[in-house]
């Protein structure tokens, strides 16, 4: 029995792990059916399609999904004979694979669940697609109303035969791992009549040769009954590092014309394999480019060369349970806090002695700061995860509202904590829809402004000072200053006769209700919800701003913590109290002569920083701590810099040190105070606040000359509406 | 056993490949065959007895072959057996077997000299 209930679990694993990679598969299979388009189009791409489809029905067969292996047979089949040309691409048919793909997903969960699927998901999908592919689909599959099972997929007796050019380069380790090319080629020719020349040409003198290495390659043509796919299986299991392709051939022996030969070898992952996920960390890419309506692009393509956008290069990769990962964050965060806490008793040790204890403790904190970083890079993830479901929203609006945009992507691999990853997608897919509902003219309209008629979106994303930027710009109309300053008066916000400046109108629709444009739409509602993106960016500790030209576009910049977890701070007192300065912010430390100080007529304190002025921040004002220095030239003045480069001199009484501090989010048991970014507990068991560099200069800016702002303000405008 | 007889007959090399060639044979096959080519005038490899066949020691025989031709030497696979020639046409080298296995004449194919 003991034996029986492991094997029970050992299957409930391996499911588990089966619908972990379903749902990957699922994301790289609708990333390429967002690149497939009418025309030319990346062969390799619907390869990765193709073999997406097939591991998920691989796995389901094996566990007996029926429903998810017929399902996916039917999509499978239908990439299939686009790969072999039989079927042309067209967007209607791109459409009903995209939703083949989201039915596909839905029988997965409905696998997972143990529950049956609706009679109507398989077969609404099914018309679908054969409605746009139904004649270039093999017999077999078109008259069957439920596709073959897995089993009898190369049953297709009455399909014609066809001819295939065959190219195999083997690695030079193959045979190493105990594959035999004379089996495959043996497999190759129960398909059909099998052509195949030797080619000597890397084979090295007999002086020279390794006798367990290959040097041979093949060239051959197949005629044959059998599908692309029963071609691939036979190199199932070399092809991760052979050079493999396989190119239908018109009747005449050239390579099909309908479609242009692929111009890259098929380098597949094998069907039935998981390919693993790319290397950890990238620097940002130059900028991806994706169409949306008129005229996509057949495949991503860099911004810069031109040059079709490579599959990254796999690393290994193991799978590890979330929660193992978070115990570990946990537990590093607690060893952070007790490192802290033994420096603070050996800080008080008589100078000169136990010189041993304090270089272990010195080393202790290298490898307490190495062992974090090492952490955090377990839990980042590239921002590309979430950038991969905006081609598709943007197809989606871009259909909805008519309007012809362009999606440009850059910076995909800028990697970011995993939970900040999670949390940028609502944020995201808002400012997205946002931009394409009022932010882009019509075409016609654009066409009359003398634009191009297709908009351009920019997603990016790149780090900086420790934080990760993203931008989302249009070149549509900008934001509409004249009727967002109208309707924030007609709403009480803002007084009659004020005039604001421009970036505090632009300020304003992150109002509930406010919008770029009056338009409403089903799409974006009414408000659109730029106030939700707010709070969601402002509750992981990240700030959300805008820049818009009207007539030239609008550009949001989203800044998030790159962690939620841990980070590097300079502790300085102020008064009784201790604040922690993110070390990624701080620019220098100094102490300011008089000469240094000014005060600028009604407006604040400045000081002179290496040939510029630098506004002043008391912090003992604005967070109203009593017993502080007062006197600048008596106290020490850090210079800050936020993200958006505005330098901050910030006045504290003294500097007590730099150390990692574990960050506890004063949100969940408290409220958001504008100027601190969370709390900390310091070695010595006291809590300080971590200072919010932005929002300590906006705090600065509001306070005026005078500086005595209480720390727990009123909520300002925007934040009491958010 | 699977070992590679060694004969040396009037300065020519003749080698009797065993039943099973797998890939671990491969490394000793060559290295017999470059003895062979350095102590003797030409080689002559008895395929007779083989049973398995690995790519890897077919391989090895066409680099023997290529050596062969452009060092003027003699070689020959003499009575290939139905495995070694299946393998062969496996992996679309019949027509070097033929050359070489002198099928084609009815006697060894010695390289031209």
């Amino acid at each position: 029995m003991a034996v029986e209930g492991s094997r029970v679990d050992n299957l409930g694993q391996f499911k588990q792990t089966y619908f972990d990679e379903c749902a990957e598969l699922l994301a790289i299979a609708e990333a390429g059916l967002l690149r497939l388009a009418p025309g030319t189009f990346d062969l390799e791409e619907v390869n990765t399609v193709f073999r997406a489809v097939h591991s998920i029905k691989g796995g389901a067969g094996a566990f007996g999904f029926s429903d998810l292996v017929t399902f996916a047979h039917e999509y499978e089949a239908v990439m299939d004979a686009i790969r072999a040309h039989t079927v042309p691409v067209s967007y209607g048919l791109v459409e009903a694979l995209i939703h083949a793909n989201d039915a596909l997903g839905r029988l997965i969960d409905h696998a997972r669940a143990g529950t049956a699927p609706p009679p109507d998901l398989i077969a609404a999908a099914v018309t679908a697609l054969r409605a746009d592919s139904g004649h270039g689909l093999p017999a077999a599959v078109i008259a069957s109303g439920r596709a073959p099972a897995v089993a009898s997929t190369a049953a297709a007796p009455e399909s014609p035969r066809r001819s295939f050019a065959l190219r195999f380069e083997p690695n030079p380790d193959l045979l190493l791992s105990g594959n035999e090319p004379s089996f495959m080629f043996r497999a190759l020719a129960r398909l059909g009549k099998l052509e195949l020349g030797c080619q000597f040409d890397a084979l090295p003198a007999l002086t020279e040769l390794d006798g367990e290495k290959l040097y041979l390659k093949w060239a051959g043509t197949l005629q044959t009954a059998a599908s692309l796919a029963e071609i691939e299986e036979v190199f199932e299991f070399v092809a991760d590092d052979s050079v493999i392709e396989i190119t239908p051939l018109a009747a005449g022996g050239a390579p099909a014309a309908a479609v242009p030969a692929p111009a890259t070898p098929m380098r597949s992952a094998a069907p039935g394999t998981v390919a693993p996920p790319g290397p950890p960390a990238k620097p940002p890419g130059p900028p991806v480019l994706y169409g949306s309506r008129d005229e996509p692009p057949a495949t991503p393509v860099q911004a810069e060369t031109g040059e079709p956008v490579q599959a990254a290069s796999g690393g290994q990769s193991i799978r590890v349970d979330l929660d193992k990962v978070e115990r570990l964050v946990n537990l590093v965060g607690e060893m952070v806090i007790t490192q802290s806490m033994i420096a603070e008793h050996l800080r008080h040790l008589p100078p000169g002695q136990h010189r041993e204890m304090l270089t272990g403790l010195e080393q202790l904190t290298q490898h307490t700061r190495d062992l974090r970083e090492c952490v955090m890079a377990i839990r980042a993830q590239p921002v590309g995860s979430v950038f991969q479901r905006i081609p598709r929203l943007v197809r989606e609006l871009s259909a909805e509202t008519g309007k012809d945009v362009v999606l440009v992507t850059s910076g995909e691999h800028t990697e970011v904590d995993k939970t900040v990853v999670e949390n940028l997608i609502d944020p995201l897919t808002h400012m997205i829809r946002n931009a394409v509902a009022h932010g882009f003219e019509p075409p016609d309209e654009r066409e009359a402004l003398g634009k191009p008629r297709t908009g351009t979106l920019h997603l990016s994303a790149r780090h900086r000072s420790g934080r990760i930027v993203i931008e989302v710009a249009d070149d549509g109309r900008g934001i509409d200053r004249r009727r967002v300053l109208e309707r924030a008066v007609e709403r009480g916000l803002v007084p009659p006769g004020v005039q604001p400046g421009d970036a505090e109108v632009d300020d304003l629709i992150f109002l509930p209700g406010f919008t770029t444009s009056e338009m409403v739409s089903s799409l974006s509602g009414r408000g659109v919800g730029m106030d939700v993106v707010r709070r969601n960016v402002v509750a992981l500790g990240g700030r959300i701003g805008v820049h818009s030209i009207p007539g030239e576009g609008t550009r949001f910049v989203l800044s998030l913590p790159l962690t939620l977890a841990v980070l590097d701070g300079m502790v300085v007192s102020v008064g009784a109290e201790r604040f922690v300065v993110p070390i990624t912010n701080i620019v220098e430390s100094l102490r300011p002569r008089p000469a240094d100080l000014r005060r600028l007529v009604n407006l604040c304190d400045v000081i002179q920083f290496r040939g510029q002025f630098v506004r002043l921040a008391r912090l003992h004002r604005l967070f109203d701590i009593p017993d502080a220095v007062e006197d600048p030239t008596r106290a020490l003045v850090v210079v800050v810099e936020a993200e958006d480069g505005a330098q901050l001199g910030v006045l504290v009484d003294d500097i007590q040190g730099q150390q990692q501090v574990v960050i506890k989010s004063l949100e969940p048991n408290f409220r958001r105070i504008t100027g601190v970014a969370a709390a900390t507990i310091l070695g010595d068991g006291r809590v300080a606040l971590i200072l919010d560099v932005a929002g300590v200069h906006e705090l600065s800016r509001r306070a005026g000359p005078g500086g005595g702002r209480l720390a727990v303000e009123p909520p300002s405008q925007t934040e009491a509406a958010a | 056993m699977t070992t590679i007889a060694w004969q040396e007959r009037s300065g020519e090399i003749r080698l009797g490949l065993p039943a099973d060639l797998d890939l671990a044979l491969a490394p000793p096959l060559i290295l017999n065959l470059r003895r062979g080519f350095t102590v003797g005038d030409g080689i002559e490899v008895d395929g007779s007895a083989v049973e398995y066949v690995s790519t890897a020691c077919i391989q090895a025989l066409v680099a023997a072959s290529r050596h062969a031709e452009s060092s003027g030497q003699r070689f020959a696979v003499t009575s290939p057996s139905r495995v070694l020639t299946a393998a062969c046409s496996d992996l679309g080298l019949d027509g070097w077997l033929r050359q070489w296995s002198g099928r084609e004449w009815g006697r060894p194919q010695w390289s031209r000299t």
